[in-house]
């Protein structure tokens, strides 16, 4: 049978996993920190004897849109956004250490701080940061964290810990299946706090997905995807000549 | 048949729908005394490897980039904001604030305490000071019925005022619990609060001591919803409430399509 069936089959097939991607993108559109999935299609020649006459789609993620996303006001005191490039350390759920943007912190019944997905911040020294009881926690600019331990007046401020910032560069971080960033080197060392990385208190990141190109995307890939089904199609119309062709008279 | 980008779409309605549950919550609160805003939380469900990055294409060549699809959203958990909402003045000698830190305590029928920033209070018949669904505070205070006025200082201690006497007598003290983590106090409605493991063991004292907060008499401490912010809040959600919904109807209309052409 005609090769051409397959290929269109392989492209809308293709499609529809971009459309779940994307789909992905837009579920996320109110996740603090969330950064959006780009999607995209490569060709893939298929050789065979003599000269490639195939070529079919792939549909990859090639990277993440690491950009910015809307800065909320929300007056929380342990709400920290970071203010330009840069990635907080967390404690990943396998242990290591791992990045995010999203800093919705709550302190636990045992004093760490951690944020609303429930991953532990990391200090300077790569430790999770343990707050002991206070009345007051203040997160500075630069990430360091003062409290006024509670019993005490607003004359006793006591430094803890700074929270680790670090700028990797974004080329060197990827995105890994628990939704937090990863090192693309595996086992490389941790990349050290950075003091140019600064954070803003009482203020959150929203989810970067910007939901117009996520939505013209959405019609594109749905039109794609009826193109591929025309060709489909048209090969069965044809197939279905080719044996009227064939039948005896 | 599961098609993913129908339930991905499905798990963003889902977080949708409850996001404007938490909405309509705060806003149907707007004037309730001593009410803390809820606010839900999001986090990207995992995401599965469809492709390996860096796997071996051939002998020598490997895949430059994989396919990682994200499998949705999920809501982690809805919690309080526990910050002071605005001071009214009410002028009533019952009603009290709290400004700063710290909860009344209350005593339930069942002998737990619970904690509440509600200072609307009332007298029973009986003469103790009740909230307004009748439970009485804890320590328990009586006002005598001859009582001319009652006073209640920035520190609790409440004084009344008797007939054939110039000096007010003490009959009680307010005190105040806090929480090392109140974000994590179990909300039970009736702006009643209950202890939890997160929110840790109250810790009660003296308002107007250490970290606690002082008691204004005369006051009322309002809802501490923003309707703005809400309103806002509720427009984000209900566009991307719809644009999840369109996700849905598109792949929806792409597999419609397949069936009815081939």
């Amino acid at each position: 049978m005609d090769r051409s069936l397959y290929i269109a089959m392989n492209g809308a097939k293709q499609t529809l996993l971009a459309q779940s991607a994307n789909a992905n993108n837009l579920a996320n559109t109110q996740t603090t920190g969330f950064k959006s999935d780009f999607e995209q299609f490569r060709a893939m020649p298929a050789f065979g004897p003599g000269y490639p006459s195939r070529v079919y789609a792939m549909t990859e993620r090639p990277g993440t849109d690491m950009s910015t996303g809307g800065l909320q006001t929300t007056g929380r005191e342990l709400d920290i956004a970071i203010n330009g490039d840069g990635w907080f350390a967390v404690q990943g759920k396998d242990g290591g250490e791992a990045y995010t943007r999203a800093g919705d912190l709550r302190i636990t019944p045992e004093g760490l701080l951690e944020n609303g997905a429930g991953l532990r911040f990391l200090g300077e020294a790569g430790q999770p940061i343990a707050i002991p009881p206070a009345q007051k926690v203040e997160i500075g600019r630069d990430g360091t964290i003062s409290i006024i331990p509670q019993g005490s007046n607003a004359t006793t401020l006591v430094v803890l810990d700074r929270i680790k910032l670090v700028n990797p560069g974004n080329g060197n971080l990827e995105k890994g299946n628990d939704g937090l960033m990863h090192l693309k080197q595996a086992g490389a060392a941790p990349p050290p706090a950075d003091a140019n990385v600064n954070v803003m208190q009482g203020m959150l990141e929203g989810s970067n997905v910007n939901a117009m190109s996520a939505m013209v995307e959405m019609i594109e890939l749905a039109r794609n995807f009826e193109l591929q089904t025309k060709v489909m199609k048209n090969v069965d119309d044809n197939a279905g000549v080719t044996a009227k062709l064939m039948q005896m008279a | 048949m599961t098609e993913r980008a129908l339930w991905v779409a499905k798990t963003g309605l889902d977080a949708q729908q409850t996001r404007m549950a938490v909405i309509a919550n705060n806003l149907a609160n707007v004037n309730t005394t001593g009410f803390k805003k809820g606010r839900p939380l999001f986090e990207d469900l995992i995401y599965q490897n469809i492709r390996q990055v860096g796997s071996q294409t051939t002998q020598n060549t490997e895949l430059p980039t994989g396919l990682q699809l994200g499998t949705g959203v999920r809501t982690v958990a809805t919690e309080k904001l526990h910050t002071q909402g605005n001071i009214q003045q009410t002028e009533n000698s019952l009603d009290i604030a709290i400004s700063g830190r710290g909860y009344i305590q209350i005593l339930m029928p069942n002998g737990d305490i619970n904690y509440t920033r509600d200072g609307s209070l009332k007298l029973d018949s009986t003469g103790q000071i009740v909230t307004a669904g009748g439970l009485t505070l804890e320590p328990n205070i009586t006002i005598p019925q001859d009582a001319i006025s009652i006073s209640i200082g920035r520190d609790g201690t409440v004084n009344v005022v008797q007939p054939g006497s110039p000096e007010a007598t003490n009959v009680g003290q307010i005190q105040l619990a806090d929480f090392i983590n109140p974000a994590g106090l179990d909300p039970m409605g009736e702006n009643l609060f209950r202890e939890s493991v997160a929110s840790g063991p109250p810790i009660v004292g003296t308002p107007g001591e250490e970290e606690l907060g002082i008691v204004l008499q005369g006051s009322l401490e309002t809802s501490n919803v923003n309707v703005v912010e809400e309103l806002v809040n509720m427009i984000e959600t209900q566009r991307a409430y719809e644009m999840n919904s369109k996700a849905i109807s598109t792949t929806d209309e792409m597999l419609s399509f397949v069936t009815q052409q081939l």
